[in-house]
């Protein structure tokens, strides 16, 4: 223990002594630290809870509790006596000018070896979360693994903790100040995955042909349920970074690339951006947009106008498999739809989904579908058109 | 040189972990190493196998890379036999000490274990490049495709497997940077930077390595390179196995195909390529075109035409291109050429149909152009021309006239025509133009 650091926590028993304000007084009695426990379930803040034995006598006892080198919240240092908690009560607590430290006023109706268990906020300990998961190579499930990694930046020692998650069992495991340790924590064979290729215009260039030797990507996905069919739905998964595999068939794995996931509690989905499809390819064009002058001011000024809209998309599945694709176009304000020869579900007042089913590529060619959608803008004001959240 | 050491520590007194005392027992070598590389950015996964003499009970296998470019939070290991009996507690890193990481792992068998070691590393990456060759009358063309392998990764592979894959992986940090963290997962309270879209988007070319392309000693045969899809990527196995040397690169002859037939195709758009028409060298990636087995990796293509008996060569130009999926066309921007005249003149010009408001200003009227163009071709060949014109509005009428081939309307203020000539040769047509402007657009029908 000597040559470890262990700056946090000199719990020093002040015996009752005349006056505190002249030069505090710190006595002994050092009391060991037994049982710790680093608490990580609020992914904001670690907890920190030890249990010391202090020796107290009858009457009032002071306990000094100081630290250094280590960031701890003074708010959040609760004291619970554990042995006798109806006859050892915390009167009061003080805190020192200029120190990091506290002093407890503990009233004591005998002299006991009482446990007590301190609580504390600790900064700069916490833990990520990370993901490791290796495709079946027609993509259809995934062998899912997380990894715990705990970080130790608080510039104390852990020897031996407990170290408790927000589920499952606590386990024992010591850190040392600047270590990082990665545990495997959670295995999850055969989570079946749903693969999704997304075109969004407001957010991919729509003519690839004006683009200088430049792909466009179709963003891919794969799309996970944190459930019991998936072999899953337990408890929440954590937020962090997850690296997707893919057997290639040859007892070796490829990279597919990696996204960043936030909580996704049970019964939710968990979608993870892969990488771009280049075998897709969308080319959107406005084939028409043109005004129609409701109404015109006594100067003549247009003041209120409909639009007479076209957009065409090609969509060509080089792939030689079938894909469906899902495909959102925006139309910013009031409109209505005319004629569109595809299927599509409004998402909200001005985002259309289509879910395109494209057939894999032949001897022929590329599969090709069309978009064709002709819509009105209605009741636009000249300069007070509105616009997408998002444009391009 | 080999950077990276794989040390087994066995602890021999098990009473106090903490403080065990270890004895250095085997410094297992790397039996197969298989590289990964990839294109989109600068990363390579490095699967390696080791023998590693295990000891009943815990170990502690210590694994370091300094000066190379390892993305520790990688790091994986794997027993590949009694897989049940061997587990991986932790892997640690430790404090104040640098590249370096700590397996605990605890075993109930002793002896010899297989493992294998993966990670991402930055600094190996690899190119396409690719020669054209075309015929004097410039039908066809050989088309050679080329990978080019390098090696600023500081470590050395011997008889490493090489695979390259073709693909656009999204990533959220750069692996280079992830090497050069102090501490592998950072320290908390740390800003994560969440990724921009844009570099997302941006595709990692600006690396800065250093080509230093050295010819290899060629076998009797060239080696093959084996093609397969997996999800939305393609891999590329290089047969048998490289050695590229830290600072080397590498360059492997991926296909060669004969007689792909080519399209001598110009474009004249003003708005975007100048008064200039622009060549370009048209063909397909199908089987027509003795292609369209796989996609073809973007890269640079050079291209040459043979001149006489001789087999020498003239030097046409050359184009950067991009990934081209099987079936698609591919078009290569040789630049402009002055063989190849598209001229546009205006003919005549008129406005009509004058709108005028309550205060007898003008507040609607009608313009009328009429264009002749002229397309000259001086070259021997066959050629196809693609003529593009914008106009600055979407209320227009167009009426063709002459010689305009192929007429489409792009988009709502674009339209194409597409002519095909015969050696030396001259095409005229007209079209009337007429847009309307102001009030008049109300008057506009599709």
């Amino acid at each position: 223990m000597n040559d470890k650091r262990n700056k946090l926590t000199a719990i020093v028993l002040l015996l009752v002594c005349s006056t505190i304000s002249y030069g505090r007084i710190k006595l002994v009695a050092l009391p060991e630290r037994a049982a710790t426990m680093i608490r990580l379930d609020n992914p904001r803040a670690t907890l920190i809870e030890e249990e010391r034995v202090l020796t107290l006598q009858k009457g009032l006892n002071k306990v000094d509790f100081s630290w250094k080198g280590v960031s701890i919240d003074a708010d959040s240092i609760r004291l619970r006596a554990l042995d006798h908690s109806d006859k050892v009560t915390l009167l009061s607590v003080s805190y020192p000018p200029n120190e990091a430290a506290l002093v407890w006023d503990i009233s004591s109706d005998s002299d006991y070896a009482e446990t007590v268990r301190i609580s504390y906020l600790l900064s700069n300990i916490d833990r990520l979360i990370t993901y490791k998961a290796i495709a079946d190579k027609a993509e259809t499930y995934v062998d899912l693994k997380s990894y715990l990694v705990l970080r130790n930046f608080s510039g104390e020692d852990f020897d031996k903790a407990r170290v408790l998650l927000d589920y499952g069992e606590a386990f024992e495991q010591g850190i040392d100040h600047e270590e990082t340790k990665q545990m495997l924590f959670l295995k999850a064979p055969k989570v079946p995955i749903t693969k999704i290729w997304k075109f969004d215009a407001a957010k991919l260039p729509w003519d690839p042909e004006k683009l200088e030797n430049k792909n466009v990507g179709i963003p891919v996905s794969y799309r996970i349920v944190n459930e019991a069919n998936s072999n899953l739905g337990k408890f929440a998964l954590w937020g962090g970074k997850a690296r997707l595999f893919q057997d290639d068939g040859h007892e070796s794995t490829i990279f597919l690339g990696e996204d960043m996931t936030g909580l996704v509690p049970v019964g939710e989905k968990m979608e993870l951006y892969i990488g771009d499809s280049r075998d897709i390819v969308v080319t959107q064009r406005k084939m028409q947009d043109t005004r129609v002058v409701t109404r015109k001011n006594n100067r003549g000024d247009i003041v209120l106008y409909d639009t007479n809209e076209q957009i065409t998309a090609k969509i060509e599945n080089f792939k030689d498999s079938p894909t469906m694709l899902t495909m959102i176009q925006h139309i910013p304000g009031q409109w209505d739809m005319e004629s569109c020869n595809m299927k599509y579900e409004k998402k909200d007042a001005n985002t259309l989904e289509f879910e395109i089913q494209l057939p894999a590529r032949s001897e022929a060619g590329p599969a090709v579908k069309e978009l064709k959608m002709t819509y009105h803008r209605r009741h636009l004001r000249p300069g007070k058109e509105p616009q997408l959240p998002v444009r391009r | 040189m080999k950077r990276i050491a794989i040390v087994l520590l066995i602890i021999v007194a098990m009473t106090n972990i903490s403080r065990a005392k270890v004895d250095l027992v085997t410094l297992p070598s790397r039996d197969t190493v298989q590289l990964t590389i990839y294109n989109s950015a600068d990363m390579t996964l490095v699967r390696e196998s080791r023998a590693l003499t295990l000891k009943d009970g815990a170990n502690k296998l210590q694994f370091s890379w300094a000066n190379t470019l390892i993305d520790p939070t990688s790091l994986e290991m794997l027993p590949k036999a009694n897989a049940d009996k061997i587990d991986i507690a932790d892997l640690t890193y430790p404090p104040r000490v640098r590249n370096l990481g700590l397996w605990n792992i605890d075993s109930s068998v002793s002896g010899k274990v297989p493992v294998e070691i993966t990670y991402l590393t930055s600094g190996l990456a690899w190119r396409a490049f690719y020669m054209g060759t075309l015929t004097e009358d410039e039908k066809t063309m050989r088309l050679k495709g080329y990978v080019v392998v390098t090696n600023n990764s500081g470590e050395d592979y011997e008889n490493a497997q090489t695979r390259l894959i073709v693909g656009k992986v999204h990533i959220l940090d750069q692996i280079a940077e992830l090497a050069r963290r102090q501490y592998p997962y950072g320290r908390p309270g740390e800003a994560i930077m969440p990724p921009t879209p844009t570099a997302r988007m941006e595709e990692s070319r600006s690396r800065g390595i250093v080509m230093m392309e050295k010819v290899a000693a060629m076998p009797s045969r060239a080696k093959e390179v084996k093609k397969e899809g997996l999800s939305e990527y393609f891999l590329y196995t290089i047969e048998g196995t490289e050695t590229i040397p830290n600072g080397w690169s590498k360059r492997l002859l991926s296909f060669n195909i004969d007689q792909v037939p080519v399209i001598n195709l110009y474009k004249y758009e003003a708005e975007r390529y100048g008064p200039s028409v622009v060549r370009f060298l048209s063909f397909k990636n199908d089987q027509e075109h003795k292609l369209g087995e796989t996609p073809i990796p973007g890269g640079m293509l050079k291209v040459y035409r043979g001149v006489g008996d001789q087999g020498h060569l003239s030097y046409t130009g050359q184009s950067s291109f991009k990934y081209i999926p099987v079936d698609e066309d591919v078009e290569l921007n040789l630049g402009p050429v002055a063989n190849l005249v598209v001229e546009p003149k205006l003919m005549d010009f008129k406005t009509e149909n004058y709108r005028f408001d309550r205060r007898n200003n003008v507040s609607g009227w009608d313009e009328i152009r009429t264009f002749k163009i002229e397309v000259r071709n001086t070259r021997d060949i066959n050629v196809k021309v693609e003529i593009k014109r914008n106009f600055n509005t979407q209320y227009w009428d167009i009426d063709n006239s002459g010689d305009f081939g192929a007429f489409e309307k792009v988009n709502l203020n674009t339209v194409k025509f597409t002519l095909s000539l015969q050696p030396r040769s001259i095409k005229k047509f007209e079209y009337v133009l007429r847009t309307y402007h102001g009030v008049r657009e109300e008057n506009w029908r599709p």
